[in-house]
């Protein structure tokens, strides 16, 4: 060892391996989880998935006219026979929901350590299998400026390898632009449901053009705000230029501890900024920080839209 | 305002180049440190929203190489000593005169004099005022200035850590002498002596010393005087018989009470001879130790008092001789058979004589190395290296031109030596010569530098002198034809002829004193030579003439070196006015008595370098503490 080693800076840590990220211990957590939440969906959530279809449901709900392309066994002969309308029987069928999570993948989900990323992923993991284990279509989308990669809908718990593989692809890089990639999600997914967005929200364009704009689409977003309470700090004093990770930008600043003071408070109106328009727009929210513990999390978001008691 | 130290010229060159350099630092662009951060746009909101802080961040690089030039500014000007005008001439001026005299090792206080001495000079650099300049200087046979004439307590305390009391006396005359030439001119000159005032009256050669105007100040050290001490010591070879010598001793009591002390000889480290002696107060006796043997280099006196405490001042309950080298000579001595000569030579153990026929002299002369050889009525040739006694020579080889015939008493009377020089190395110890009565003698004829030794009326009766280095004596006359042998004259002639011979030194001193200039006699052709001090100090000393020159100052055996040849030198104190070690009160120079040493005046310190780096230091300290308080920063 040199005299000098102590002026060196010490080694950066190895990143978390992919299969580190969802271990034993990581699975044993999803299984207490969707064990969790399978009381809830048996007993209120199956019922407001049912839908009215012609077809082989098994109970009576309605009829309607009959149009072209119809079902002709599902012609309701007597009414027919007695009023002369052709009208189709109607049944209740039970509907699997469509589950999409997306995955913000930009460069700043990368900051920190541990990073947001990799605690993003596990709640992106934690939500997928709710679904799957609660036979939904679950579907996983990595975005960043735009839709960067996708797993197709798939069903049943034992898909949950397939999510964990597309979470370890999955690298942070680029920027944020969420409202561009909704938009393209949208169009490449016509079946509507439940967009679970899971980011650090960090978009240049505002956030709220990008939760807007999955609104508008007619999906029914849940926002997992991915944060660190450490980034309202920071280290450094003195004479420095801050560098954006994600567009490079640089503003040159002198950090002194009235501006750290000004730029916490700042950082804590955004947050709550970010949690009042989601409540004055009814999506559930929940701000899960990066120390946190990823099911309870999760859960908290169920109960936020009483899935969960 | 005047600058004692560096010029101004040179401090603006400093101050322009060093200034130069920040300001051009200050004017390249700050390369920042890059810090990343997830989301700049938030920052953006907070620093958007500060005009004002923005313009003082713009402002405090300014102010910062503002504050870097002020330091600077400091540093340099802290460099040229800058002064109050003037304010280096209404100080005081001081010499302090630390008494380094022996008496200043008594052990009369806790920690002994020169403690105190010390701590009461250490008073007067802490009660300078702060124009006031001093000078340090141990007064003790000699003067040796500790330090400059300074207003730096530092380096005072510094120089005074160098004062040491050596075994010597102490000249006030000279050190008064120092103390006024380092005055002279000086504004409120002040001269303060710091001792026992055990001195003599400051007088030299150029007569009384005056203080030109300087004020007598007189610190004195000291509580009380019991002392008992060797004031003299002296060994010496008895001539006929050169394994035994004697000793004379004088001891002497100062103490105001009966002193009974134990005297104790060492030879060669070894006791041989202890006594006791009773001293009254202020009494002194003398003894003489005759006949004393087993000492081949040194003897040593030791007193002690005999209850076991010890007096006073140690420095002179001891003293030491040595005794000369004695060395085995060889000497030649051709004769038909002379028994007084026979006699004589048996004096003298550390004699080799060889006896030679004149036929076989030349011979033997030439085969064998002699030092010395003695031709008894007859001559011959002598090689070079070899000294010479002639008895009446007669021959083609005698080393002296002689009148024909002899010189012959009147008919029923006889010769005999009138005059004869008393200092020459030949007649050393001999009271009876001018007693010796002669038959007849030869006339020789000295050349220009031959000595007469000893003369009577019929011309001269002991010759001596030098043929290209090697020395010869010649007597006049046939022992046989006078009453010579019958006297101790005429072995102490011969044993002090070889002794002269064989390079003993008749004027060798048994000790030397301490305070004194010591010329040692060294071999012919060294021209520098070593004395290793009693305390283990190893001094190069300069040759002269001769003679190693070096001033004693510690008492003890030292050995000298010098070429080849080594010999142990006693060095003794033996000066009764350190002796008497009783301390003074009063100090008179001149008729004046001297007062009380007086503080300097209170006052803010005129060396405003210090205050100068103390401001920059002060701004380091803020800049420090504001960085790290994050109020800068």
């Amino acid at each position: 060892m040199g005299f000098f080693d102590f002026l060196r800076r010490p080694p950066k840590p190895a990143p978390d391996a992919g299969t580190e990220l969802f271990d034993e211990a990581f699975q044993r957590r999803l299984e207490w989880l969707a064990v969790a939440s399978r009381r809830v969906f048996a007993g209120r959530l199956r019922a407001e998935r049912r839908t009215r279809k012609s077809g082989a449901g098994l109970e009576f709900a309605d009829h309607r006219e009959y149009a072209r392309g119809d079902d002709l066994r599902t012609l309701d002969w007597s009414v027919y026979a007695r009023t002369g309308r052709a009208l189709v029987k109607l049944f209740e069928e039970e509907e699997d929901l469509a589950v999409y999570v997306l995955l913000d993948c930009s460069g700043s989900m990368a900051h920190g350590r541990p990073s947001k990323f990799d605690h993003a992923r596990r709640l992106a993991a934690a939500m997928a299998y709710v679904g799957l284990a609660n036979l939904d279509r679950v579907a996983l989308i990595a975005w960043s400026t735009r839709v960067a990669r996708r797993m197709p809908p798939a069903r049943g718990r034992n898909r949950i390898f397939k999510v964990f593989e597309f979470l370890r692809a999955a690298e942070p890089a680029g920027g944020t632009a969420l409202a561009d990639a909704a938009r393209t999600f949208a169009a490449e997914n016509k079946r509507r449901g439940v967009a679970v967005v899971v980011s650090d929200l960090y978009d240049p364009a505002g956030f709220e053009r990008g939760i807007n704009a999955i609104r508008y689409q007619r999906f029914e977003p849940m926002v997992i705000h991915v944060t660190d309470a450490r980034e309202a700090d920071l280290a450094a004093r003195g004479d420095v230029s801050l560098v954006d990770e994600e567009t490079g930008e640089a503003r040159d600043v002198t950090v002194t501890p009235e501006l750290l003071a000004r730029y916490r408070a700042a950082h804590a109106a955004w947050r709550e900024e970010v949690e009042a328009f989601c409540k004055s727009r009814r999506i559930p929210y929940v701000a899960a920080d990066v120390t946190g513990a990823f099911e309870d999390q999760v859960l908290h978001l169920l109960r936020r839209v009483g899935m969960l008691q | 305002m005047e600058l004692l130290g560096l010029p101004l010229s040179t401090l603006a060159a400093v101050f322009g180049g060093v200034g130069a350099g920040l300001v051009a630092l200050y004017l390249l662009k700050l390369r920042r440190r890059r810090v990343p951060v997830p989301f700049v746009p938030l920052w953006a909101r907070v620093l958007d929203a500060r005009p004002a802080a923005r313009l003082f961040d713009r402002l405090k690089r300014l102010v910062s190489l503002l504050v870097q030039l002020t330091l600077l500014a400091l540093m340099v000007g802290a460099l040229g000593d800058p002064r109050l005008r003037g304010a280096s001439a209404r100080g005081r001026a001081l010499v302090v005169l630390l008494d380094g005299s022996a008496s200043m090792k008594a052990t009369d206080l806790p920690g002994g004099r020169a403690r105190a001495a010390r701590e009461a000079a250490l008073r007067l650099i802490r009660g300078l005022g702060p124009a006031d300049r001093m000078l340090l200087a141990q007064m003790d046979a000699q003067v040796t200035a500790l330090c400059p004439l300074t207003d730096d307590p530092a380096e005072l305390e510094r120089a005074l850590g160098e004062y040491a009391p050596r075994d010597t006396g102490a000249d006030l005359a000279q050190g008064l002498r120092f103390a006024t030439d380092v005055l002279r001119d000086q504004p409120d000159p002040e001269v303060i002596v710091v001792g026992d005032g055990a001195y003599d009256p400051p007088r030299d050669a150029r007569g009384d010393v005056r203080l030109s105007g300087a004020a007598l100040r007189f610190e004195p050290i000291g509580r009380r005087g019991r002392n008992v001490g060797i004031t003299a010591f002296a060994v010496r070879r008895y001539p006929l018989d050169k394994s035994r010598y004697e000793a004379m001793l004088e001891v002497r009591s100062w103490s105001d009470q009966t002193e009974r002390v134990e005297l104790t000889l060492l030879a060669d480290g070894a006791p041989i001879d202890v006594t006791h002696v009773t001293l009254a107060p202020g009494a002194t006796t003398l003894r003489v130790l005759p006949d004393l043997s087993g000492a081949n280099e040194s003897v040593e006196a030791r007193i002690a008092r005999d209850d076991g405490t010890r007096d006073d001042l140690p420095a002179d309950d001891r003293a030491f001789g040595t005794l000369p080298e004695r060395r085995r000579v060889r000497v030649l001595a051709v004769t038909e058979g002379n028994r007084y000569l026979e006699a004589a030579l048996l004096l003298d153990e550390y004699l080799d004589v060889v006896e030679a026929r004149p036929a076989e002299a030349a011979a033997r002369l030439r085969a064998e190395r002699f030092d010395v050889a003695i031709f008894d009525r007859v001559t011959a040739p002598t090689p070079q290296g070899v000294a010479t006694l002639w008895l009446r020579p007669e021959g083609a080889d005698s080393p002296l031109p002689h009148e024909p015939g002899f010189a012959l008493a009147p008919p029923g009377s006889a010769l005999g030596v009138s005059t004869f020089d008393r200092r020459h190395p030949l007649t050393r110890f001999m009271t009876d010569l001018e007693e010796t009565h002669v038959g007849r003698i030869v006339r020789y004829r000295p050349g220009p530098r031959d000595r007469i030794v000893a003369a009577g009326a019929a011309g001269p009766m002991i010759l001596a002198g030098d043929r290209g280095g090697d020395r010869f004596a010649v007597l006049a006359f046939d022992v046989r034809e006078s009453d010579f042998p019958l006297r101790v004259a005429w072995p102490l002639l011969v044993v002090n002829a070889i002794d002269w011979f064989a390079g003993e030194d008749p004027a060798y001193l048994s000790s030397f004193r301490t305070g004194t200039t010591w010329r040692i006699p060294v071999p012919a052709g060294v021209d520098r030579a070593e004395i290793e001090t009693p305390s283990g100090h190893r001094l190069t000393v300069p040759v002269y003439e001769g003679r190693a020159v070096h001033f004693g100052t510690e008492v003890g055996l030292h050995r000298l070196r010098a070429g080849e040849t080594q010999r142990l030198l006693a060095a003794n104190l033996h000066e009764p006015r350190e002796s008497d070690c009783a301390p003074r009160r009063t100090l008179t120079v001149s008729g004046a008595q001297a007062t009380a040493p007086r503080p300097g005046r209170a006052g803010l310190r005129r060396e405003l370098w210090a205050y100068l780096l103390l401001g920059a230091l002060a701004i380091v300290w803020i800049e420090w503490w504001t960085y790290h308080r994050r109020v800068t920063v």
